[in-house]
């Protein structure tokens, strides 16, 4: 249907549109006429994806000189498929609607173990294997020596892309992984060089968050998109966490030990190379010397994505005299590496400033800072000059590298902490972990430099704080609640058992026999009842274990086995996607399963229940971050100086919205429904409540607060026996999905008004 | 566990939310909805035949399928769900024989992961209404196996000819099943065997039942509480719209007469009627019958199918009353109370015309209630509008 938001002509490629769509797109109309950024949270299931895509193609067709790119960021490789999949849908509609042939270029790109087709190279099964073997086939000396001689092997593919791929443009359409890997057979041309290449001048691109915010790989892919384009991160609840992942660096001892052989190496190479080949060194030597010229050229007039590990004052300076030459960079290095070795003898733990760390390596082993700010772009370009052709094996000393500029570059808002290692905590293995306090460091190039960037995701309440950590202005923030012709979801907040002992994964209750025992009952009772799919969710590994292996002892876990197989999720992948295969299975054939998962987990994050795969979603107690962490108190402290968070906020807010992601789970859609269980009385508490999205909100009656278990049960009976009713379309027809002629009526235009709430 | 004694206790059992139905909803889009469904459903009933000339599965040979595990033991049907179920069963069953008199009924009964068939393919009543008020004094154990239950009935229904509609109904409990091997592979076959399973839970939705029915064409609904439960299992009475695919072909019936025979008969000479030549419960020597025309053979009981030469008897009465079936009365049509002009009384019981919507007869313009409607289409299978004009005219 064609929809007119705000006069602006919108081809939506469906015929029934939901309220909420429509409230959604005149929000980020406005987003890009304010050319600001905007943060928008909207249910998962109601079609955020196609809406976004809608209007920002729309916008991008009508005034193709305001906004000449989307980027858009997703998480995950299959999440990213679907996105090119809904385009392509869209994109067929135009070329329906108007007919005329399509004319936009969107792919997506992923990494090069998703797009090689060499056929060596592609059957490693590592990511990083595919890395070091790529480069080992295409780093421009090889190809220099394969001049000279014929047997040095180089990839074909990339071979014939580096010979004609550039100057013929890749022809419009939508290529996701699989079509640019086909498109690529045809050509002989590689795929991943040539989406890198492409994302240049393609209209829309879509990948991983990682391409913008990890500094390493933002400077290699992204660095020259176009200021006016509009950057979108879906599902971005959790992007502190993602900046400052990205940010932070871990160092253990084995780290430094591989550390150390690649220093070794280095030295033989480049003594090798003195002997045959010093010009080349010298070479190396005057480029340093004439500084980082080019990259502040570049950066200056604007053609550049800041690179948030190199701020702009380094680049008009020169590389110090003391680690221009290769030898003396190399000392530089070696005292470094001895430096942390000595700091990581210690057997209790420090936790130290930027500052402070500074200073104690100035004293102890003379180093200055502004050597170390020059670490890393150094060794890139050493690593250049040696030709060396396996990266992946340097990954220990580029870590390190990457630390010291780190280190040295951001004195605010980082911290080292030496820590010992969790699982063998008799023996010393201390850790040093390198923090990012500051989510804002890595994202504030995006925000600087892109017109408009919008943060949304189905869990983004409160609003309010996400502006607050990543420090930026959004010219819109909403919340946008679902609009169901049924109540599918029916959030319930368990406080008491039957005796009625409080629930509540409280500290210092946690271990009392009473409540582990309501907790076992409560997963006993609800087996009973709901059909198919439960998923319970903990607030931590050793939680559950302890859990689990009381109620093993109580004879709870037989009782419960009656009703349904059980399933737990561990740290070990492997075992948890097998565990999660056979959950499906019994779910699917009618024998019925509980899956026992954590929050924060791999299943809490990127697992979907849809239908019966998730009949009822239970969350034991509240996900508190573990609060004893010295990471933790430093990054609340932070917080609090800097932004005036308060620490308690801060963590009810953290353990909120990973609550809201795991019940979220079980909602996918409006023909969809679940059971929300929260078992803790805590979330009765108007703080609590009153963090969790808008459209959980909304259903969360009086009636359903600090319920016993009991009066859980009869409410979910009679919950799950109203859904299982049967529900057509005809039923949501002008409530939850509208024509557009119900569209344009007046009085539901004034209901899609109340939809948004402005934060 | 420690848990079952108290739950068996009343009070302790919780509430019931009778006043739910009651509530007034100011959103209008949430709970007064769900009656508004139901309502629909009660109609839909018959706006579904309603569909012209539709191909009627007219000699069925339906299987019920009991869940009789440890959940039947749940209380929310009173006084428990299998007894409640049984109880409806026996009604069904007579209603069943009563609409269709040429089709046959079995039943089997699912516990303790085993099928046990209660009583064979048969087409009449007494025998399975006995048979049902017997097992409300069996015992609920164990899980059911749906598996295994459908397998049973598939054994005898594959044999069954191609004309014929056959069907399961499972009334399934439980929400979980205990299956031997994978059930999506007796789906297919079941599919392929164009075998009909509908399906009534009892307590919610199960992915399978969804799967299952939708793969064999049957429907699938979950109770709201007995009266939803009775409406659901009185849908199953009709019989359904036949697959076009289905073969056709002419059936030879027999219509045999009962002969009655005296004791001053010189030439009356007792004899065992075929059905009861197995059983030892009934009296075996009888005078009078029907006897089959092919063959001779004597059955007491219509309708049957002759054990000797197969020949399906029935009596023409049986025949009239599937009549309607095949012409069923037009589904009145439905408008608002406020749009209608004219007197505002129901032809049919007189009474005063209150609620908000009104039916009429398309024939003869009549208008009637909801209930009349209702009584008119399930019970009567004629307009009283339309039989007064044609007997004036």
């Amino acid at each position: 249907m064609k929809l007119n938001i705000e006069g602006l002509l919108v081809y939506f490629p469906y015929d029934y549109i939901y309220p909420e769509q429509y409230s959604y797109m005149l929000e980020l109309k406005r987003t890009l006429d304010a050319k600001g950024h905007g943060v928008l949270e909207m249910p998962s299931g109601t079609g955020k994806t196609i809406s976004l895509l809608s209007l920002i193609v729309a916008y991008q067709k009508a005034y193709p000189l305001e906004v000449t790119k989307l980027v858009y960021c997703s998480r995950t490789v299959p999440e990213i498929e679907k996105v090119v999949e809904e385009l392509r849908k869209l994109m067929d509609y135009y070329a329906k609607q108007t007919g005329v042939k399509n004319d936009f270029l969107a792919l997506a790109l992923s990494s090069r173990k998703n797009l090689c087709i060499h056929p060596e190279v592609s059957s490693l099964r590592f990511g990083k294997e595919v890395d070091g073997k790529c480069h080992s086939l295409t780093a421009s000396y090889i190809r220099a020596q394969h001049h000279s001689n014929p047997c040095q092997p180089v990839c074909q593919f990339f071979e014939e892309f580096d010979a004609v791929g550039r100057q013929v443009p890749i022809p419009p359409g939508i290529f996701n992984l699989d079509d640019l890997k086909d498109f690529g057979r045809r050509k002989g041309w590689c795929p991943y060089f040539l989406a890198r290449y492409a994302i240049l001048h393609a209209n829309i691109v879509v990948y991983s968050y990682h391409y913008l915010l990890d500094p390493k790989i933002a400077d290699l892919v992204s660095k020259e998109l176009a200021k006016k384009s509009v950057v979108v991160f879906d599902e971005a609840h959790n992007i502190d966490n993602v900046c400052i992942d990205s940010m932070s660096v871990n160092i253990t001892r084995r780290t430094l030990d591989r550390c150390q052989t690649n220093v070794e190496t280095l030295q033989n190479t480049i003594s090798r190379i003195k002997e045959t080949d010093a010009a080349k060194l010298r070479e190396e030597y005057m480029r340093l010397v004439e500084g980082l010229k080019e990259a502040n050229v570049a950066r200056e007039t604007d053609i550049y994505l800041s690179n948030p590990v190199l701020p702009d004052e380094i680049l008009q300076e020169a590389v110090p005299g003391s680690i221009r030459t290769a030898e003396h960079f190399v000392g530089f290095i070696k005292r470094f590496l001895e430096y942390l070795k000595a700091r990581l003898r210690i057997h209790h733990v420090v936790q130290e400033s930027a500052p402070q760390f500074l200073k104690d390596i100035y004293e102890k082993v003379c180093i200055d800072r502004k050597p170390l700010r020059f670490c890393a772009e150094r060794l890139r370009s050493l690593l250049r000059t040696l030709e060396i052709a396996d990266i992946a094996d340097f990954s220990a000393i580029t870590l390190i590298s990457h630390f010291a500029t780190l280190v040295s570059t951001y004195s605010k808002g980082n911290l080292y902490d030496y820590d010992f290692h969790q699982k063998t905590p008799t023996i010393a293995n201390p850790v040093l972990h390198f923090s990012c306090m500051d989510p804002s460091i890595a994202i504030k190039p995006v925000f600087g430099r892109f017109q408009s960037v919008i943060i949304t995701s189905g869990t983004l309440s409160p609003l309010d704080i996400y502006p607050r950590i990543l420090d930026f202005r959004p010219v819109t923030m909403a919340s946008f609640t679902m609009t169901l012709a049924r109540t599918c979801l029916c959030p319930l907040i368990v406080g008491r058992g039957n005796d009625q002992v409080a629930m509540t994964s409280k500290f210092e209750t946690r271990e009392d026999f009473a409540v582990i025992r309501n907790y076992g009952n409560l997963l006993l009772e609800m087996s009973a009842i709901v059909p198919d799919g439960i998923v319970a969710f903990f607030t931590s590994y050793i939680y559950m274990e302890n859990i689990v292996a009381s109620w093993y002892e109580q004879g709870i876990l037989e009782n419960i086995q009656r009703n349904k197989l059980i399933f737990i999720e561990t740290q070990d992948a492997a075992e948890t996607s097998m565990a999660l295969e056979k959950y499906q299975e019994a779910c699917e054939n009618g024998r019925g399963a509980i899956l026992l998962s954590v929050a924060r987990g791999k299943v809490s994050e990127g697992i979907d229940f849809v239908h019966h795969f998730g009949r009822a979603v239970i969350m034991f107690g509240v996900p508190y971050v573990y609060t004893q962490s010295r990471i933790l108190k430093a990054r609340l402290e932070y917080l609090r100086d800097q932004f005036q968070i308060r620490e308690n906020d801060f963590l009810t807010f953290d353990a909120m919205r990973h609550a809201a992601q795991c019940v979220g789970r079980a909602i996918r859609g409006k023909t969809d429904y679940g059971l929300m269980i929260f078992a803790d009385k805590r979330y009765a508490r108007a703080d609590k409540r009153g963090k969790l999205p808008r459209w959980i909100q909304e259903h969360l009656t009086d009636g359903s607060l600090n319920l016993t278990i009991d009066e859980t049960v009869q409410l979910s009976k009679h919950f799950l026996r109203q859904m299982a009713q049967p529900f057509r379309r005809e039923d949501q027809l002008g409530l939850s999905l509208l024509t557009l002629e119900q569209l344009q009526s007046e009085d539901m235009l004034q209901k899609i008004a109340q939809i948004a709430q402005q934060a | 566990m420690d848990e079952e004694p108290e739950r068996a206790k009343r009070w302790e059992g919780g509430y019931e939310r009778t006043w739910e139905v009651l509530k007034e909803d100011e959103s209008g889009s949430l709970k007064a909805t769900v009656d508004d469904i139901l309502f629909q459903a009660k109609r839909k009933r018959y706006m579904f035949e309603g569909h012209g000339q539709v191909r009627l599965g007219m000699m069925r040979h339906l299987f019920v399928i009991i869940d009789s595990s440890r959940s039947m033991e749940d209380q929310d049907l009173k006084p428990n769900r299998l007894t409640s179920t049984l109880k409806l069963m026996e009604f069904f069953v007579e209603e069943y024989f009563d609409q269709n008199p040429i089709s046959q009924i079995g039943i089997i009964t699912t516990k303790n992961k085993r099928a046990e068939k209660l009583t064979d393919l048969a087409g009449n009543p007494k025998k399975h209404i006995a048979a049902l008020k017997k097992a409300v004094d069996g015992t609920c154990v164990g899980e059911p196996s749906l598996y295994n239950s459908l397998n049973v009935a598939m054994q005898t229904l594959k044999h069954m000819p191609a004309h014929t509609s056959k069907e399961i109904l499972v009334i399934f409990s439980s929400l979980t099943t205990c299956d031997p091997a994978n059930i999506y592979e007796l789906i297919k076959t079941l599919n392929a065997l164009k075998i009909r399973v509908s399906v009534i839970g009892l307590s919610a939705e199960v992915r399978v039942c969804t799967i299952l029915t939708r793969e064999t064409g049957g429907s699938y609904n979950v109770i709201l509480d007995e009266s939803h439960f009775k409406e659901l299992l009185m849908l199953h009475v009709k019989p359904p719209p036949a697959s076009s695919s289905s073969e056709c072909s002419l059936i030879r019936m027999g219509f045999p007469q009962h002969v009655i025979a005296s004791i001053s008969d010189q030439d009356a000479k007792p004899s065992f009627s075929m059905s009861h030549l197995d059983s030892t419960s009934e009296p075996g020597l009888t005078l009078g019958g029907y006897f089959c025309p092919q063959c001779r053979a004597k059955y007491t009981e219509l309708p049957v199918e002759c054990k000797v030469c197969g020949l399906t008897l029935v009596s023409a009465p049986h025949l009239a009353r599937s009549f309607h079936h095949l012409f069923p009365l037009e589904a009145f049509q439905e408008t608002p109370l406020e749009e209608y002009e004219g007197e505002r009384f129901c032809e049919a019981c007189q009474g005063e015309l209150k609620d908000k919507s009104i039916f009429t007869c398309q024939a003869c313009k009549k208008v009637f209630c909801v209930e009349c409607d209702l009584f008119i289409h399930d019970t009567l299978h004629c307009c009283p509008g339309c039989m007064q004009t044609d007997r004036t005219s």
